[in-house]
Protein backbone atom coordinates (compact mmCIF):
# COMPACT_ATOMS: atom_id res chain seq x y z
CA UNK A 1 0.00 0.00 0.00
CA UNK A 2 1.44 3.42 -1.09
CA UNK A 3 1.68 6.18 0.84
CA UNK A 4 -0.63 7.79 -1.13
CA UNK A 5 -3.45 5.46 -0.46
CA UNK A 6 -2.85 5.65 3.39
CA UNK A 7 -3.28 9.09 3.67
CA UNK A 8 -6.04 9.00 1.66
CA UNK A 9 -7.67 6.31 3.91
CA UNK A 10 -7.07 8.40 7.10
CA UNK A 11 -8.62 11.47 5.20
CA UNK A 12 -11.49 9.69 4.22
CA UNK A 13 -12.06 8.26 7.93
CA UNK A 14 -12.46 12.14 9.16
CA UNK A 15 -14.44 13.45 7.06
CA UNK A 16 -14.07 16.83 8.17
CA UNK A 17 -14.90 20.02 6.68
CA UNK A 18 -14.19 23.54 7.68
CA UNK A 19 -16.40 26.32 6.95
CA UNK A 20 -15.53 30.55 7.54
CA UNK A 21 -18.65 32.24 7.45
CA UNK A 22 -17.94 36.07 6.61
CA UNK A 23 -19.81 39.40 5.75
CA UNK A 24 -20.50 42.36 6.69
CA UNK A 25 -22.23 42.98 9.99
CA UNK A 26 -26.10 42.35 9.97
CA UNK A 27 -26.07 40.35 7.15
CA UNK A 28 -27.54 37.02 8.56
CA UNK A 29 -24.60 35.01 9.02
CA UNK A 30 -25.29 33.26 12.86
CA UNK A 31 -28.86 32.63 11.85
CA UNK A 32 -27.90 30.89 9.07
CA UNK A 33 -25.49 28.90 11.39
CA UNK A 34 -28.40 28.47 13.67
CA UNK A 35 -31.02 27.79 11.19
CA UNK A 36 -29.38 25.20 9.58
CA UNK A 37 -28.64 23.96 12.94
CA UNK A 38 -31.89 23.66 14.00
CA UNK A 39 -31.68 26.04 16.69
CA UNK A 40 -33.94 29.23 18.08
CA UNK A 41 -33.26 31.98 15.81
CA UNK A 42 -35.69 34.65 17.18
CA UNK A 43 -33.24 35.72 19.91
CA UNK A 44 -30.25 36.27 17.83
CA UNK A 45 -27.51 38.90 18.73
CA UNK A 46 -24.89 40.19 16.85
CA UNK A 47 -21.79 38.45 17.39
CA UNK A 48 -19.24 40.13 19.22
CA UNK A 49 -16.14 37.77 18.45
CA UNK A 50 -16.96 33.91 16.38
CA UNK A 51 -19.05 30.69 17.36
CA UNK A 52 -17.92 27.65 16.32
CA UNK A 53 -20.54 25.01 15.27
CA UNK A 54 -19.70 21.23 14.54
CA UNK A 55 -22.97 19.55 12.99
CA UNK A 56 -23.23 16.39 10.54
CA UNK A 57 -23.96 17.10 6.78
CA UNK A 58 -24.68 13.65 5.14
CA UNK A 59 -21.53 11.82 6.16
CA UNK A 60 -19.40 14.79 6.46
CA UNK A 61 -18.38 16.25 9.68
CA UNK A 62 -18.61 20.47 9.52
CA UNK A 63 -16.75 22.53 11.63
CA UNK A 64 -18.45 26.10 10.81
CA UNK A 65 -16.52 29.05 12.08
CA UNK A 66 -18.89 32.14 12.34
CA UNK A 67 -17.09 35.25 12.48
CA UNK A 68 -18.77 38.50 13.59
CA UNK A 69 -18.67 41.00 10.79
CA UNK A 70 -18.77 45.08 12.21
CA UNK A 71 -16.17 46.60 10.87
CA UNK A 72 -13.74 47.21 14.10
CA UNK A 73 -13.35 43.44 14.07
CA UNK A 74 -12.96 42.95 10.39
CA UNK A 75 -9.25 42.77 10.61
CA UNK A 76 -9.47 39.54 12.71
CA UNK A 77 -11.14 37.41 10.00
CA UNK A 78 -7.42 36.27 8.85
CA UNK A 79 -6.71 34.86 12.22
CA UNK A 80 -9.33 31.96 10.70
CA UNK A 81 -8.04 31.48 7.46
CA UNK A 82 -5.34 29.00 7.85
CA UNK A 83 -6.72 25.49 6.32
CA UNK A 84 -9.79 26.63 5.60
CA UNK A 85 -11.88 24.20 3.02
CA UNK A 86 -15.24 26.31 2.11
CA UNK A 87 -15.87 29.89 2.66
CA UNK A 88 -19.02 31.09 3.04
CA UNK A 89 -19.53 35.38 1.79
CA UNK A 90 -23.03 36.38 3.28
CA UNK A 91 -24.68 38.94 1.45
CA UNK A 92 -27.60 40.79 2.95
CA UNK A 93 -29.50 41.56 -0.30
CA UNK A 94 -31.66 44.19 0.82
CA UNK A 95 -29.36 46.63 1.87
CA UNK A 96 -28.63 47.95 -0.81
CA UNK A 97 -26.54 50.97 0.49
CA UNK A 98 -23.58 49.12 1.29
CA UNK A 99 -22.89 46.54 -1.57
CA UNK A 100 -20.23 48.96 -2.58
CA UNK A 101 -18.36 48.11 1.31
CA UNK A 102 -20.07 44.17 0.31
CA UNK A 103 -17.74 44.21 -2.85
CA UNK A 104 -14.81 45.48 -1.45
CA UNK A 105 -14.70 43.27 1.73
CA UNK A 106 -14.79 40.56 -0.54
CA UNK A 107 -12.39 41.32 -2.92
CA UNK A 108 -10.08 41.90 -0.29
CA UNK A 109 -10.60 38.40 1.07
CA UNK A 110 -9.93 36.47 -2.17
CA UNK A 111 -6.86 38.07 -2.11
CA UNK A 112 -5.81 36.43 0.67
CA UNK A 113 -3.17 33.64 -0.79
CA UNK A 114 -4.42 31.29 2.59
CA UNK A 115 -7.84 31.38 1.23
CA UNK A 116 -6.76 30.64 -2.46
CA UNK A 117 -7.59 27.10 -2.30
CA UNK A 118 -11.20 27.10 -1.04
CA UNK A 119 -14.16 27.10 -2.79
CA UNK A 120 -16.20 29.96 -1.86
CA UNK A 121 -20.54 30.12 -2.11
CA UNK A 122 -22.20 33.75 -1.84
CA UNK A 123 -25.64 33.34 0.08
CA UNK A 124 -27.63 36.13 -1.58
CA UNK A 125 -29.60 36.31 2.13
CA UNK A 126 -32.88 37.76 3.24
CA UNK A 127 -34.71 36.75 -0.20
CA UNK A 128 -37.58 37.12 1.64
CA UNK A 129 -37.77 40.78 2.63
CA UNK A 130 -39.40 42.70 -0.47
CA UNK A 131 -37.28 45.12 -2.50
CA UNK A 132 -34.32 42.52 -1.76
CA UNK A 133 -31.91 42.39 -5.31
CA UNK A 134 -31.94 38.68 -6.68
CA UNK A 135 -29.11 36.36 -6.24
CA UNK A 136 -28.57 37.60 -10.30
CA UNK A 137 -28.21 40.64 -9.72
CA UNK A 138 -25.88 40.69 -6.38
CA UNK A 139 -23.30 38.54 -8.60
CA UNK A 140 -23.42 41.05 -11.39
CA UNK A 141 -23.21 43.82 -8.73
CA UNK A 142 -20.06 41.93 -6.63
CA UNK A 143 -18.83 41.31 -10.54
CA UNK A 144 -18.54 37.52 -9.70
CA UNK A 145 -17.79 36.71 -13.88
CA UNK A 146 -14.53 38.51 -13.38
CA UNK A 147 -12.87 36.31 -10.71
CA UNK A 148 -10.16 34.35 -10.72
CA UNK A 149 -10.87 30.94 -12.87
CA UNK A 150 -9.35 28.58 -10.56
CA UNK A 151 -11.65 29.41 -7.83
CA UNK A 152 -14.81 26.82 -7.46
CA UNK A 153 -17.79 29.45 -6.41
CA UNK A 154 -21.42 29.30 -6.51
CA UNK A 155 -24.31 31.87 -5.70
CA UNK A 156 -27.57 31.06 -4.01
CA UNK A 157 -29.92 32.85 -2.86
CA UNK A 158 -31.57 32.38 0.70
CA UNK A 159 -33.21 33.37 3.37
CA UNK A 160 -32.07 32.27 7.06
CA UNK A 161 -35.51 33.53 8.04
CA UNK A 162 -37.69 30.82 6.18
CA UNK A 163 -34.64 28.64 5.53
CA UNK A 164 -35.51 28.50 1.85
CA UNK A 165 -32.30 27.95 -0.03
CA UNK A 166 -29.82 27.01 2.64
CA UNK A 167 -29.60 23.49 2.29
CA UNK A 168 -29.31 24.20 -1.91
CA UNK A 169 -26.62 26.55 -0.63
CA UNK A 170 -24.53 24.21 1.69
CA UNK A 171 -25.08 20.81 -0.30
CA UNK A 172 -23.46 22.48 -3.48
CA UNK A 173 -20.80 23.62 -1.02
CA UNK A 174 -20.20 19.94 0.28
CA UNK A 175 -19.49 18.26 -2.61
CA UNK A 176 -17.31 20.97 -4.08
CA UNK A 177 -15.09 20.44 -1.35
CA UNK A 178 -15.54 16.65 -0.56
CA UNK A 179 -14.67 16.18 -4.50
CA UNK A 180 -11.61 18.32 -4.16
CA UNK A 181 -10.27 16.62 -0.97
CA UNK A 182 -11.75 13.10 -0.47
CA UNK A 183 -11.72 10.64 -3.08
CA UNK A 184 -15.48 9.67 -3.57
CA UNK A 185 -16.03 6.37 -3.17
CA UNK B 1 19.11 -7.23 -60.75
CA UNK B 2 16.20 -6.66 -62.52
CA UNK B 3 17.93 -3.13 -62.61
CA UNK B 4 20.99 -4.80 -64.49
CA UNK B 5 18.71 -6.83 -67.01
CA UNK B 6 17.12 -3.40 -67.69
CA UNK B 7 19.98 -1.50 -68.48
CA UNK B 8 20.95 -4.46 -70.69
CA UNK B 9 18.23 -4.30 -72.48
CA UNK B 10 18.19 0.07 -72.85
CA UNK B 11 21.79 -0.85 -73.84
CA UNK B 12 20.77 -3.03 -76.84
CA UNK B 13 19.48 0.04 -77.98
CA UNK B 14 21.81 0.47 -80.82
CA UNK B 15 21.24 -3.31 -82.07
CA UNK B 16 17.46 -2.59 -82.04
CA UNK B 17 17.20 -1.30 -85.52
CA UNK B 18 18.92 -4.56 -87.14
CA UNK B 19 16.22 -6.82 -85.30
CA UNK B 20 13.82 -5.00 -85.83
CA UNK B 21 12.04 -6.92 -88.45
CA UNK B 22 12.44 -10.18 -86.27
CA UNK B 23 8.70 -10.32 -85.14
CA UNK B 24 9.79 -12.67 -82.23
CA UNK B 25 12.20 -10.15 -81.54
CA UNK B 26 9.98 -7.43 -81.71
CA UNK B 27 7.48 -9.01 -79.47
CA UNK B 28 9.90 -9.54 -76.94
CA UNK B 29 10.95 -5.84 -76.89
CA UNK B 30 7.37 -4.96 -76.65
CA UNK B 31 7.06 -6.84 -73.48
CA UNK B 32 9.93 -5.61 -72.52
CA UNK B 33 8.72 -1.86 -72.66
CA UNK B 34 5.67 -3.07 -70.99
CA UNK B 35 7.89 -4.48 -68.03
CA UNK B 36 9.71 -1.14 -67.89
CA UNK B 37 6.83 1.34 -67.57
CA UNK B 38 5.20 -1.09 -65.08
CA UNK B 39 7.83 -0.60 -62.95
CA UNK B 40 8.78 2.43 -63.13
CA UNK B 41 5.08 3.29 -62.23
CA UNK B 42 5.58 1.03 -59.13
CA UNK B 43 8.83 2.60 -58.08
CA UNK B 44 7.06 6.15 -58.57
CA UNK B 45 3.57 5.21 -56.19
CA UNK B 46 6.03 2.91 -53.62
CA UNK B 47 8.32 6.63 -53.15
CA UNK B 48 5.24 8.46 -53.13
CA UNK B 49 3.28 5.99 -50.26
CA UNK B 50 6.71 5.66 -48.51
CA UNK B 51 7.04 9.71 -48.59
CA UNK B 52 3.11 10.61 -47.83
CA UNK B 53 3.48 7.91 -44.59
CA UNK B 54 6.76 9.36 -43.58
CA UNK B 55 4.66 12.82 -43.16
CA UNK B 56 1.92 11.24 -41.40
CA UNK B 57 4.44 10.17 -38.74
CA UNK B 58 5.10 13.56 -38.11
CA UNK B 59 1.44 13.73 -36.01
CA UNK B 60 1.65 10.31 -34.70
CA UNK B 61 5.42 10.01 -34.57
CA UNK B 62 6.59 6.68 -33.57
CA UNK B 63 10.29 6.13 -35.77
CA UNK B 64 11.76 3.58 -33.69
CA UNK B 65 14.63 5.12 -34.61
CA UNK B 66 16.95 7.53 -32.04
CA UNK B 67 18.56 9.70 -35.16
CA UNK B 68 15.11 10.58 -37.10
CA UNK B 69 13.92 11.15 -33.60
CA UNK B 70 16.38 13.11 -32.86
CA UNK B 71 16.54 15.00 -36.59
CA UNK B 72 12.83 15.73 -35.87
CA UNK B 73 13.33 16.78 -32.31
CA UNK B 74 16.00 19.53 -32.80
CA UNK B 75 13.80 20.68 -35.88
CA UNK B 76 10.73 21.49 -33.99
CA UNK B 77 13.05 22.67 -31.67
CA UNK B 78 14.85 25.17 -33.45
CA UNK B 79 11.42 26.31 -34.67
CA UNK B 80 9.74 27.19 -31.43
CA UNK B 81 13.53 29.16 -30.39
CA UNK B 82 12.73 31.24 -33.43
CA UNK B 83 8.98 31.82 -32.83
CA UNK B 84 10.23 32.95 -28.95
CA UNK B 85 12.62 35.00 -30.85
CA UNK B 86 9.83 36.91 -33.05
CA UNK B 87 7.53 37.31 -30.26
CA UNK B 88 9.80 40.42 -28.93
CA UNK B 89 9.23 42.00 -32.19
CA UNK B 90 5.55 41.24 -32.71
CA UNK B 91 2.43 43.90 -31.87
CA UNK B 92 1.94 43.09 -28.22
CA UNK B 93 -2.06 42.67 -28.58
CA UNK B 94 -1.03 39.77 -31.16
CA UNK B 95 0.96 37.95 -27.98
CA UNK B 96 -1.16 36.42 -25.90
CA UNK B 97 -2.14 33.81 -28.86
CA UNK B 98 1.07 33.55 -30.28
CA UNK B 99 2.31 32.70 -26.41
CA UNK B 100 -0.38 30.10 -25.98
CA UNK B 101 0.32 28.75 -29.83
CA UNK B 102 4.17 28.29 -28.21
CA UNK B 103 3.35 26.91 -25.31
CA UNK B 104 1.18 24.33 -27.28
CA UNK B 105 4.15 23.85 -29.45
CA UNK B 106 5.92 22.95 -25.89
CA UNK B 107 3.35 20.66 -24.99
CA UNK B 108 3.56 18.64 -28.29
CA UNK B 109 7.49 18.89 -28.34
CA UNK B 110 7.31 16.82 -25.11
CA UNK B 111 4.56 14.77 -25.82
CA UNK B 112 6.80 13.72 -28.86
CA UNK B 113 9.93 12.84 -26.07
CA UNK B 114 6.96 10.98 -24.28
CA UNK B 115 5.95 8.82 -26.86
CA UNK B 116 9.38 7.76 -28.29
CA UNK B 117 11.03 7.56 -24.73
CA UNK B 118 10.06 3.54 -24.88
CA UNK B 119 13.10 2.84 -27.01
CA UNK B 120 15.37 6.55 -26.67
CA UNK B 121 18.30 5.56 -24.79
CA UNK B 122 17.89 6.82 -21.32
CA UNK B 123 20.72 9.91 -21.78
CA UNK B 124 18.43 11.24 -24.82
CA UNK B 125 15.30 11.14 -22.78
CA UNK B 126 16.72 13.26 -20.62
CA UNK B 127 18.82 15.31 -22.73
CA UNK B 128 15.38 16.27 -24.45
CA UNK B 129 13.61 16.44 -21.08
CA UNK B 130 16.17 19.09 -20.22
CA UNK B 131 15.84 20.89 -23.34
CA UNK B 132 11.80 20.97 -23.12
CA UNK B 133 11.85 22.53 -19.97
CA UNK B 134 14.83 25.04 -20.60
CA UNK B 135 11.94 25.79 -24.01
CA UNK B 136 9.18 26.42 -20.96
CA UNK B 137 11.35 28.30 -19.00
CA UNK B 138 12.56 30.87 -21.65
CA UNK B 139 8.80 30.70 -22.35
CA UNK B 140 7.78 32.07 -19.01
CA UNK B 141 10.34 34.31 -19.17
CA UNK B 142 9.25 35.92 -21.90
CA UNK B 143 5.84 36.09 -21.00
CA UNK B 144 6.80 37.63 -17.77
CA UNK B 145 8.93 40.33 -19.31
CA UNK B 146 6.24 41.11 -22.34
CA UNK B 147 3.09 40.48 -20.66
CA UNK B 148 3.91 41.12 -17.21
CA UNK B 149 0.59 40.13 -15.44
CA UNK B 150 0.33 37.23 -16.92
CA UNK B 151 2.75 35.09 -14.67
CA UNK B 152 2.84 37.12 -11.63
CA UNK B 153 -1.13 38.42 -11.64
CA UNK B 154 -1.71 36.74 -8.03
CA UNK B 155 0.74 39.04 -6.62
CA UNK B 156 0.69 42.23 -8.50
CA UNK B 157 -3.09 42.60 -8.82
CA UNK B 158 -3.06 43.39 -4.77
CA UNK B 159 -0.36 46.61 -4.48
CA UNK B 160 -0.36 47.56 -8.13
CA UNK B 161 -3.24 46.57 -10.30
CA UNK B 162 -6.24 47.71 -8.20
CA UNK B 163 -6.13 51.06 -6.61
CA UNK B 164 -5.62 52.74 -10.34
CA UNK B 165 -7.61 50.37 -13.02
CA UNK B 166 -10.41 47.98 -10.61
CA UNK B 167 -11.78 51.02 -8.66
CA UNK B 168 -12.33 52.83 -12.02
CA UNK B 169 -13.57 49.64 -13.59
CA UNK B 170 -15.70 49.33 -10.59
CA UNK B 171 -17.37 52.55 -10.86
CA UNK B 172 -18.25 52.34 -14.38
CA UNK B 173 -19.99 49.23 -13.86
CA UNK B 174 -21.70 50.09 -10.62
CA UNK B 175 -22.63 53.08 -11.40
CA UNK B 176 -25.65 52.38 -14.11
CA UNK B 177 -26.34 49.66 -11.70
CA UNK B 178 -27.56 51.27 -8.66
CA UNK B 179 -29.33 53.60 -10.72
CA UNK B 180 -30.91 50.92 -12.12
CA UNK B 181 -31.72 49.23 -8.84
CA UNK B 182 -31.60 51.52 -6.32
CA UNK B 183 -34.15 54.13 -6.64
CA UNK B 184 -37.33 52.10 -7.43
CA UNK B 185 -36.27 49.01 -5.08
CA UNK B 186 -35.85 50.80 -2.16
CA UNK B 187 -38.86 52.34 -0.02
CA UNK B 188 -37.92 55.05 2.42
CA UNK B 189 -37.11 59.07 2.81
CA UNK B 190 -34.45 60.80 1.47
CA UNK B 191 -33.16 64.45 1.48
CA UNK B 192 -35.55 66.42 3.25
CA UNK B 193 -35.01 69.70 5.78
CA UNK B 194 -37.41 70.74 8.53
CA UNK B 195 -40.14 68.43 7.98
CA UNK B 196 -42.97 66.70 9.69
CA UNK B 197 -42.35 62.91 7.52
CA UNK B 198 -45.30 60.36 8.48
CA UNK B 199 -45.88 56.91 6.84
CA UNK B 200 -48.38 54.34 7.77
CA UNK B 201 -47.57 50.55 6.69
CA UNK B 202 -50.83 49.08 8.45
CA UNK B 203 -52.03 46.39 6.27
CA UNK B 204 -49.42 46.90 3.49
CA UNK B 205 -46.29 44.80 3.21
CA UNK B 206 -43.15 46.38 3.48
CA UNK B 207 -39.51 45.10 2.68
CA UNK B 208 -37.30 47.44 3.50
CA UNK B 209 -37.29 50.79 5.04
CA UNK B 210 -34.59 53.21 4.31
CA UNK B 211 -34.37 56.80 6.09
CA UNK B 212 -31.37 58.96 4.66
CA UNK B 213 -29.97 62.39 4.83
CA UNK B 214 -32.33 64.35 6.95
CA UNK B 215 -31.70 66.92 9.06
CA UNK B 216 -34.01 68.27 11.47
CA UNK B 217 -37.09 66.52 10.70
CA UNK B 218 -39.63 64.24 12.47
CA UNK B 219 -40.23 60.62 11.44
CA UNK B 220 -43.17 58.70 12.15
CA UNK B 221 -43.73 55.24 10.72
CA UNK B 222 -46.40 53.37 12.08
CA UNK B 223 -47.29 49.91 11.26
CA UNK B 224 -44.60 46.94 11.01
CA UNK B 225 -41.40 46.80 8.70
CA UNK B 226 -38.58 43.60 7.92
CA UNK B 227 -35.80 45.96 8.04
CA UNK B 228 -34.57 49.27 8.46
CA UNK B 229 -32.01 51.39 7.50
CA UNK B 230 -31.18 54.86 9.14
CA UNK B 231 -28.32 56.99 7.70
CA UNK B 232 -27.14 60.31 8.19
CA UNK B 233 -29.58 62.00 10.30
CA UNK B 234 -28.97 65.60 11.99
CA UNK B 235 -31.15 66.77 14.42
CA UNK B 236 -33.72 64.33 13.97
CA UNK B 237 -36.64 62.32 15.61
CA UNK B 238 -37.74 59.33 14.41
CA UNK B 239 -40.44 57.18 16.25
CA UNK B 240 -41.20 54.22 14.37
CA UNK B 241 -43.24 50.79 15.11
CA UNK B 242 -42.03 47.05 15.45
CA UNK B 243 -38.88 46.09 12.63
CA UNK B 244 -39.53 42.22 12.57
CA UNK B 245 -35.86 41.67 11.21
CA UNK B 246 -33.35 44.31 12.24
CA UNK B 247 -32.28 48.06 12.22
CA UNK B 248 -28.86 49.69 11.05
CA UNK B 249 -28.03 52.77 11.66
CA UNK B 250 -25.00 54.78 10.68
CA UNK B 251 -23.85 58.77 11.12
CA UNK B 252 -26.48 59.89 13.69
CA UNK B 253 -26.04 62.87 15.28
CA UNK B 254 -28.11 64.86 17.87
CA UNK B 255 -30.95 62.65 17.61
CA UNK B 256 -33.57 60.83 19.36
CA UNK B 257 -34.36 57.17 18.18
CA UNK B 258 -37.56 55.57 19.35
CA UNK B 259 -37.48 52.35 17.96
CA UNK B 260 -38.89 48.31 18.26
CA UNK B 261 -36.62 45.36 16.72
CA UNK B 262 -35.13 42.17 16.71
CA UNK B 263 -31.69 43.40 16.01
CA UNK B 264 -30.10 47.16 16.34
CA UNK B 265 -26.95 48.01 15.17
CA UNK B 266 -25.27 51.96 15.77
CA UNK B 267 -22.43 53.34 14.12
CA UNK B 268 -21.01 56.55 14.19
CA UNK B 269 -23.60 57.97 16.38
CA UNK B 270 -22.65 60.90 18.48
CA UNK B 271 -24.94 62.65 21.06
CA UNK B 272 -28.03 60.63 20.31
CA UNK B 273 -30.84 59.16 22.50
CA UNK B 274 -31.86 56.10 21.73
CA UNK B 275 -35.13 54.68 23.68
CA UNK B 276 -35.64 50.79 22.25
CA UNK B 277 -37.01 47.71 22.62
CA UNK B 278 -34.68 44.53 21.60
CA UNK B 279 -35.11 41.11 21.81
CA UNK B 280 -31.24 40.82 21.20
CA UNK B 281 -28.12 43.12 22.63
CA UNK B 282 -27.97 46.10 20.89
CA UNK B 283 -24.82 46.98 19.83
CA UNK B 284 -22.88 50.37 19.13
CA UNK B 285 -19.90 51.13 17.52
CA UNK B 286 -17.70 53.99 16.72
CA UNK B 287 -19.77 55.97 18.50
CA UNK B 288 -20.10 58.37 21.63
CA UNK B 289 -22.36 59.95 24.26
CA UNK B 290 -25.08 57.95 22.98
CA UNK B 291 -27.61 56.98 25.51
CA UNK B 292 -30.72 54.65 26.51
CA UNK B 293 -33.68 54.24 27.63
CA UNK B 294 -36.68 51.69 27.11
CA UNK B 295 -39.28 52.01 24.55
CA UNK B 296 -42.08 54.64 24.74
CA UNK B 297 -43.93 54.85 21.58
CA UNK B 298 -48.06 54.52 21.21
CA UNK B 299 -50.17 54.78 18.55
CA UNK B 300 -53.46 53.04 17.78
CA UNK B 301 -52.77 49.48 17.49
CA UNK B 302 -49.29 49.46 18.27
CA UNK B 303 -49.94 46.94 21.22
CA UNK B 304 -50.92 44.31 18.54
CA UNK B 305 -48.10 44.86 15.79
CA UNK B 306 -45.74 44.29 18.83
CA UNK B 307 -47.52 41.02 19.79
CA UNK B 308 -47.54 40.06 16.34
CA UNK B 309 -44.11 40.90 15.95
CA UNK B 310 -42.95 39.24 19.48
CA UNK B 311 -41.67 42.66 20.57
CA UNK B 312 -44.61 42.88 23.29
CA UNK B 313 -42.44 41.67 26.30
CA UNK B 314 -40.27 44.04 27.90
CA UNK B 315 -36.55 42.51 27.73
CA UNK B 316 -34.75 44.65 29.22
CA UNK B 317 -32.64 45.00 26.62
CA UNK B 318 -32.11 47.94 26.16
CA UNK B 319 -29.48 48.46 29.03
CA UNK B 320 -27.05 45.53 27.87
CA UNK B 321 -24.99 47.81 25.07
CA UNK B 322 -22.18 46.03 23.27
CA UNK B 323 -19.42 48.38 22.57
CA UNK B 324 -17.71 46.91 19.73
CA UNK B 325 -14.84 49.79 20.58
CA UNK B 326 -14.58 49.06 24.44
CA UNK B 327 -13.97 45.38 25.05
CA UNK B 328 -13.50 45.60 28.24
CA UNK B 329 -15.64 44.38 31.51
CA UNK B 330 -15.81 47.75 32.99
CA UNK B 331 -18.53 50.12 31.43
CA UNK B 332 -17.88 51.79 28.29
CA UNK B 333 -17.19 55.54 28.60
CA UNK B 334 -19.29 55.95 24.82
CA UNK B 335 -22.76 54.78 26.20
CA UNK B 336 -24.55 55.66 29.27
CA UNK B 337 -28.42 54.79 30.68
CA UNK B 338 -30.24 57.92 30.04
CA UNK B 339 -31.34 59.01 33.91
CA UNK B 340 -34.83 58.56 34.44
CA UNK B 341 -35.77 62.24 34.54
CA UNK B 342 -34.48 62.87 31.76
CA UNK B 343 -36.65 60.40 29.73
CA UNK B 344 -39.22 61.70 27.80
CA UNK B 345 -42.39 60.46 28.47
CA UNK B 346 -44.75 58.01 26.31
CA UNK B 347 -45.16 59.64 22.95
CA UNK B 348 -47.99 59.00 21.11
CA UNK B 349 -48.19 59.85 17.13
CA UNK B 350 -51.74 58.28 16.76
CA UNK B 351 -52.53 61.85 16.35
CA UNK B 352 -50.30 64.52 14.51
CA UNK B 353 -51.60 67.17 17.29
CA UNK B 354 -51.07 64.82 19.76
CA UNK B 355 -47.12 64.37 19.63
CA UNK B 356 -45.44 66.48 22.15
CA UNK B 357 -42.36 67.49 20.20
CA UNK B 358 -38.92 67.08 22.14
CA UNK B 359 -36.92 69.31 22.17
CA UNK B 360 -33.53 68.15 20.56
CA UNK B 361 -31.53 70.91 21.51
CA UNK B 362 -32.31 70.40 24.80
CA UNK B 363 -31.17 66.56 24.60
CA UNK B 364 -27.99 67.60 23.34
CA UNK B 365 -27.68 70.50 25.90
CA UNK B 366 -27.92 67.80 28.37
CA UNK B 367 -25.69 65.46 26.85
CA UNK B 368 -23.16 68.53 26.88
CA UNK B 369 -23.63 69.36 30.36
CA UNK B 370 -23.46 65.78 31.90
CA UNK B 371 -19.57 65.75 30.66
Amino acid sequence: MGLLSIIRKIKRKEKEIRILMVGLDNSGKTTIVLRINGEDTSVVSPTLGFNIKTLTYQKYTLNIWDVGGQKTIRSYWRNYFEQTDGLVWVVDSSDLRRLDDCKMELDNLLKEERLSGSSLLILANKQDIKGSLTPEEIGKVLNLEAMDRTRHWNIVGCSAYTGEGLLEGFDWLVQDIASRIYVLD
Amino acid sequence: MENEEEAEALSSNPTREALDLDPALQKKRQTMLERLSNRHQTRTDSSLTRRSAESDSASSPSFESTSTFLSRFSNSKSSIESQLAQCRLSDPTQLKPQLDQISSSISDLEKLVAENSYFLPSYEVRSSLKAVSDLRQSLENLSAELLPKKKFSFRNKGPKKDPIAEPKEKEKEKEPEKSGFRVPASPGIWNKKGETLVHNFKGSEVGEFTISDLDSCEVRLMGSVRALFVHRLRNCKVYTGPVTGSVLIEGVEGCVLVMASHQIRIHNAKRCDFYLRVRSRPIIEDSCEVRFAPYCLSYKGIEEELRETTLDEETENWANVDDFLWLRAVQSPNWSVLPENERVGLIDISNSEEVRPLPVLLVSMCAWSKR
